[in-house]
């Protein structure tokens, strides 16, 4: 298995890399921001900070996921690969589980650098406890799932399926977000609709022809 | 383990409504060469590619070793070697990488085995996979099958793109690996020459059927050739059972006939020829005959 990891690792090297430099971009950035952080205009760091997170977290995870299957696909990756000893499941754990670390590059220095700044910094922010924990948790699940929709759409042939269900997960989660900001019920909404996403991922990766 | 390295049971296979492979059945004994014939798609590489489970079958099972095709583990997987057709290795790595790769994912690999080969075919370490000439890729696939040491080699069409030099190694290769006892092997290929070489049991596909399935001397020992000469114009109401060719033209008679024994030699007889030759027939006459259109029947 960490062959297949090393391996899927080495092959996306570029996402890894613009994880890092996206992570440490957003850190510097976030410094400055909470430190001078202003609870009258909170809507300049949604608008500042919030808003290019989240896209720029759609297109990477979901490009991401689309070339490592759009990859194995055209280059014959799996055709090959199972040739040897590995399972298609195995190469697709180890894809995913790749895709996982490359969101968790990207998360765990912001989550951590937020969590020692929003403590730091003075006066106090008005910040309910676990509020750290739901918006990392939130946003890490939003990011599997644009992750997911990215190997649904490069392993298949058919592009509308999974750009529906993308359009739909997005005309859910927006209005919830503004609603009710990030909580349960959009944790919940985004681990069933990665669960879904998965199963389908994995049928349609274990069936189709190499 | 059952006797089978391979079991094929009524193996059926549509592409977009057409039929390519028509109930085939096929068992491949441990320790045979088995060489599977056809022309041009004839289904030999679909059979193979459902075989190693990156097709799934319409109708039917396919096992090996014990295995079934569409649930082969990753640890039955380490006892099969392949070589596919068109050499599907990963094109963009270089080649040591491609090695490293192989030999981390395998359960057990042959270094020294393995080194000889490389050095035999003077492969390069530093070139990509898609730098590599067509016959290149071919042995390095080759090599990185060989190199696991395995209880089952399937090879598809495995001297496509090989000189006449490389080709002969790879013979020399596969003979090597047949003097391992238990060992098996299916391959399939266009060059009869070398199967005929090599292979102790031939199948031969046409129209999506497995028409034989014995081994080579029983096949050319059965299928016969025959000259016949009449006195007078040939009959044209002479009928024999699995005629897979004729041709008559004047006095003479030429034909193909499958299982020829000696009740078809007397109904001959009956028509009072002159003379009667058999013209030695190689395995590339027998596939040709075989394969043309409508061949009437063949099965041995």
């Amino acid at each position: 298995m960490f062959t297949l990891i090393k391996r899927e690792m080495l092959d996306h090297a570029v996402y890894f890399l613009g994880a890092v430099i996206f992570s440490t971009l957003f850190v510097l950035i976030s410094i400055p921001t909470i430190l001078h952080y202003d609870p009258r205009e909170p809507e300049i760091y949604a608008m500042g900070i919030g808003i290019p997170a989240i896209i720029i977290l759609i297109i990477c995870f979901c490009a991401m996921g689309a070339s490592q299957m759009y990859n194995d696909r055209n280059k014959k990756i799996s055709a090959f690969l199972t040739t040897l000893p590995v399972t298609r499941n195995k190469i697709l754990l180890a894809r995913i589980i790749t895709g996982t670390l490359a969101i968790l590059i990207f998360f765990l220095p912001l989550i951590i650098t937020s969590s020692i700044l929003l403590r730091l910094s003075a006066p106090p922010i008005p910040i309910y406890s676990g509020m750290i924990f739901e918006i990392s948790t939130a946003t890490f699940l939003m990011a599997f799932a644009c992750y997911c929709i990215g190997l649904q759409t490069g392993w298949s042939q058919n592009r509308i399926t999974p750009t529906l269900g993308g359009l739909a997960l997005s005309a859910i989660l927006v209005p919830l977000i503004i609603i009710k900001g990030f909580g349960l019920e959009i944790s919940v909404i985004l681990v069933l609709f990665i669960i879904a996403c998965l199963i389908r991922i994995r049928h349609t990766f274990t069936t189709t022809p190499l | 383990m059952s006797e089978n390295v391979i079991t094929i049971k009524n193996l059926v296979k549509f592409f977009d409504g057409r039929c390519v492979l028509d109930g085939i059945n096929l068992n491949v004994p441990c320790g045979c060469i088995y060489g599977l014939l056809g022309r041009n798609g004839a289904g030999k590489t679909t059979i193979i590619r459902i075989l190693l489970g990156l097709e799934p079958p319409t109708r039917g099972q396919t096992f090996m070793l014990d295995a079934e095709s569409t649930e082969l583990s990753a640890k039955i997987r380490g006892r099969i070697g392949c070589v596919s057709e068109g050499h599907n290795l990963i094109q963009n790595y270089k080649v040591g990488r491609l090695i490293q790769l192989c030999k981390d994912l395998s359960l057990q690999w042959n270094d020294e085995f393995f080194e000889h080969l490389i050095e035999t075919f003077r492969l390069p370490m530093d070139r990509r996979v898609k730098e590599l000439s067509m016959g290149m890729r071919a042995q390095l696939n080759l090599a990185l099958a060989m190199a696991i040491d395995p209880e089952l080699l399937i090879l598809d069409d495995p001297t496509l793109g090989l000189d006449t030099v490389a080709r002969r190694q790879f013979i020399e290769l596969a003979i090597d690996i047949i003097q391992k006892q238990g060992r098996t092997i299916l391959f399939s290929s266009h060059i009869l020459s070398d199967v005929e070489r090599i292979a102790d049991r031939i199948g031969i596909l046409a129209a999506g059927k497995l028409i034989v399935d014995c081994p080579l001397e029983e096949l050319k020992e059965r299928v016969k050739k025959l000259r016949v000469i009449f006195p007078e114009s040939a009959p044209q109401s002479l009928y024999l059972t699995e005629i897979v060719n004729q041709k008559i033209d004047g006095r003479e008679l030429v034909m193909t006939v499958a299982n020829w024994n000696d009740r078809k030699q007397t109904i001959l007889e009956t028509f009072k020829p002159s003379s009667c030759t058999e013209i030695p027939m190689s395995l590339e006459d027998i596939f040709i005959e075989c394969t043309r259109p409508n061949p009437k029947v063949a099965e041995c």
